[in-house]
């Protein structure tokens, strides 16, 4: 390595490392599917106090905001096998589930950790939203559900949107943890490549740049929809 | 599910947290030294955004959006690696650096990061009035900052500053990727040692740990807050 | 006592002093009246540096310094003659009432803290807040607050005191507790350089007033001169405004 950079190695893994990205948004992309209705549910359920639900939610959110991802991760992967091996043991049905894709675990990972998280950016968004905006909706005849399509989630989403950024740039920063579940994502792709010849400064300055592009698209993208948003806020100003 | 304690005891979760514990000691060493270079290299930067030199204040931001979009993990390779290489360039040999290092550095090159902002809002919650109104008394600027923002600054800080604590901790537990034997890597290691049986007991009993740590260090902010921020009382309403 | 030549400042584009002069003398309570925007308040701020003019001289009795690049070392001195009353407060929010008036004392001025405990005490006492001294600023009304902001300059036994608009960021039924401290200060015979659009305090208790507009001074004289007969175009309509029609009548 004191001889420099191999820059051909340099480029070559650079694409190497961009072939992930697929992997990485497609993940990054199910997990905010399920995690943006679900969490918004859960949010709902701890604000207007709905009695098991509620401590469910709050529980599943402390957990989650207490364990490292990657120890979640290390607990589905070791439990979901487990619970399906024997589910179908059970049930005579005749799949290895050494064979199923690792995807699968990763979907199930990150959604699981992205909703916790998502829970508590709508929580703290609906409640910035004032109360009197549900009642005024309420009182012009409007149903409940529209009152909250039309009114209060529109509001409430200009205030959780700079969160939901951040969540979104911290999932696909998590996923880089795939490599534990083999997920054939950026950061294992890389470093596979750097195996044969011990190129490892390389394909860690590459799988660098690759996360750099991606969230700063990410949060470019994010802000342009943002300032969309926020034009009811300007008119009024 | 007549077998299930083949595959899942729960005695190990309670057999392995006395073998876990003690491993704390590194963690805490490691995210404890992070802390304290990470808040110091963070005020430098907070430092650098606040301050009037355009170029210094760039320099911040592009130094803290770059370390906002790096993966902990890329990081501590990039470290774990790069750094080395890099010092080959100098003639200093630094392969056999104890892999603690590496992790210290990273963390830190991290937290100064989260810190830089931390510090930045909680500086500019604090209206300029109150420094204006403290030099108009006839402090000096330095006796300014140390009386009278310093303290209402630090109340604002103190939340954000424990989930970046919270944080600092939970992205330490990659440190084992590059052989750190911290309570992650000794939980590996008993894994290993019953040939990959029972990780799940072992990963739940982990979790565990992680849990009931965040909670106290989350709880011990709220008190502390408490404690500092005399003269807040009735304005916090909601 | 303290005399401003020349003093110039501009915010960008926008020149808001254009070569103000002043004298105040021992004793004096000077008010300063105008449109806002007129530059009054920015002419308090750069007396006493939390705003940096463009150019321009104070001399301060014995002490002369420019106002643009003044030493840290003289700022310092011109800052310990005075004190400063701002429109909102700007109490210490990590400071108790007590705390508020002896910080100045016992860390800029190095007094011990027993005798900056006794000075505090009296001088809330003299605003009528003898029960407020352990209260905390977020636990005051805004009078109250104004209050201890006025006891706090009291405190400092200053050349001068500046005062920035006291009343205007108060509730209207809040106005008078302050004003009426402010007049008992003056009644002592401290001097006092006032910006304010309380027309009835400029009336009974100033015996100067100056009448800013434009960055520059337009008038200047007794309460007597300016409100009652009054030379200037600019002052005329600026009183015609702010006064109700047949105000004079009671002067």
């Amino acid at each position: 390595m004191s001889e420099g950079l191999n820059y051909t190695f340099l480029i070559d893994t650079f694409f190497i490392a961009l072939s992930g990205v697929p992997i990485t948004l497609l993940v990054t992309v199910v997990a905010l599917l399920i995690a943006l209705p679900l969490g918004f549910l859960l949010a709902l359920t701890r604000i207007n106090q709905v009695p098991v639900l509620n401590w469910f939610s709050r529980i599943y959110v402390s957990f989650v905001r207490g364990t490292p991802i990657i120890i979640q991760i290390f607990i589905v992967y070791a439990s979901v096998p487990l619970i399906l091996s024997l589910f179908f043991e059970r049930y005579n049905i005749n799949i290895n589930v050494y064979d199923i894709n690792p995807i699968w675990y990763a979907f199930i990972v990150f959604s699981f950790s992205t909703t916790a998280i998502l829970i508590e950016v709508f929580r703290s968004a609906l409640s910035t939203v004032n109360k009197g905006q549900l009642e005024a909706a309420q009182s012009v005849g409007l149903s409940n559900l529209q009152a909250y399509l039309r009114i209060v989630i529109p509001q409430a989403l200009v205030v959780a949107l700079p969160n939901i950024c951040t969540a979104t740039v911290n999932l696909i920063k998590a996923t880089s943890l795939g490599y534990a579940m083999s997920l054939q994502e950026i950061t294992l792709k890389a470093k596979v490549a750097a195996n044969v010849g011990y190129n490892y400064v390389e394909a860690y300055i590459d799988i660098f740049l690759v996360y750099i592009i991606l969230c700063s698209l990410v949060e470019y993208g994010f802000k342009l929809y943002e300032k969309r948003l926020r034009r009811y806020k300007y008119v009024s100003a | 599910m007549h077998n299930m304690e083949k595959y899942f005891d729960v005695s190990y979760i309670w057999n392995s947290l006395p073998i876990l514990l003690p491993f704390l000691k590194v963690t805490f060493v490691v995210a404890g030294l992070s802390m304290i270079f990470g808040s110091f290299f963070g005020l430098i930067l907070a430092m650098m955004k606040l301050g009037k030199s355009k170029i210094a204040q760039k320099l911040a931001n592009f130094y803290i959006t770059i370390l906002r979009c790096t993966p902990s993990i890329v990081l501590l390779f990039l470290v774990y690696y790069g750094v080395p290489a890099l010092a080959d360039n100098f003639g200093l040999y630094l392969h056999d650096l104890n892999t603690a290092v590496f992790v210290v550095i990273t963390f830190t090159l991290q937290f100064a990061a989260i810190m830089a902002e931390v510090i930045r809002s909680a500086y500019e919650s604090i209206e300029k009035g109150q420094f204006e109104a403290a030099v108009s008394v006839g402090l000096s600027p330095f006796q300014a900052y140390r009386r009278i923002i310093f303290p209402q600054a630090l109340v604002v800080a103190l939340p954000n500053f424990g989930n970046g604590l919270i944080a600092l901790l939970q992205e330490g537990s990659l440190a084992y990727t590059i052989g750190l034997i911290d309570i992650v890597g000794k939980a590996n290691l008993i894994i290993a040692a019953n040939y990959n049986t029972h990780a799940l007991e072992i990963f739940i009993a982990l979790a565990l740990v992680y849990w009931i740590l965040s909670i106290l260090i989350e709880k011990f902010f709220g008190k502390l807050e408490k404690v500092f921020s005399k003269g807040k009382h009735t304005i916090n309403t909601n | 006592m303290l005399k401003i030549n020349e003093i110039h400042k501009s915010f960008g584009k926008n020149e808001i002093l254009k070569g103000v002069d002043l004298t105040i003398d021992k004793g004096d309570v000077v008010v300063i009246l105008g449109p806002s925007g007129s530059g009054k308040t920015t002419l308090l701020r750069c007396i006493n540096f939390l705003e940096k003019a463009d150019s321009g001289m104070a001399t301060f009795g014995e002490l002369q310094v420019n106002l643009h690049d003044a030493s840290k070392k003289d700022i310092h001195t011109i800052r310990q003659k005075t004190a400063f009353v701002f429109q909102n407060y700007n109490l210490f929010n990590n400071k108790n009432a007590l705390e508020n008036v002896t910080e100045g004392l016992v860390i800029g001025r190095k007094i011990h803290k027993t005798k900056a405990t006794d000075i505090g005490k009296k001088a809330l006492d003299k605003v009528g807040l003898s029960d407020k001294y352990n209260s905390y600023p977020s636990q005051l009304s805004g009078g109250q607050q104004q209050r201890v902001g006025i006891a706090r300059a009291v405190a400092l036994n200053p050349d001068i005191i500046l005062f920035d608009e006291p009343t205007s960021a108060l509730d209207p039924e809040l106005v008078g507790e302050v004003l009426t401290v402010m007049k008992n200060i003056a009644n002592e015979g401290t001097t006092m350089l006032v910006v304010t659009h309380e027309m009835s305090f400029a009336k009974d208790v100033a015996n100067r007033v100056i009448f800013m507009d434009g960055g520059v001074v337009v008038e200047e004289g007794t309460p007597h001169d300016i409100f009652i007969s009054p030379k200037e175009e600019r002052t005329k309509k600026f009183l015609k405004r702010v006064l109700p029609e047949d105000y004079t009548f009671y002067i």
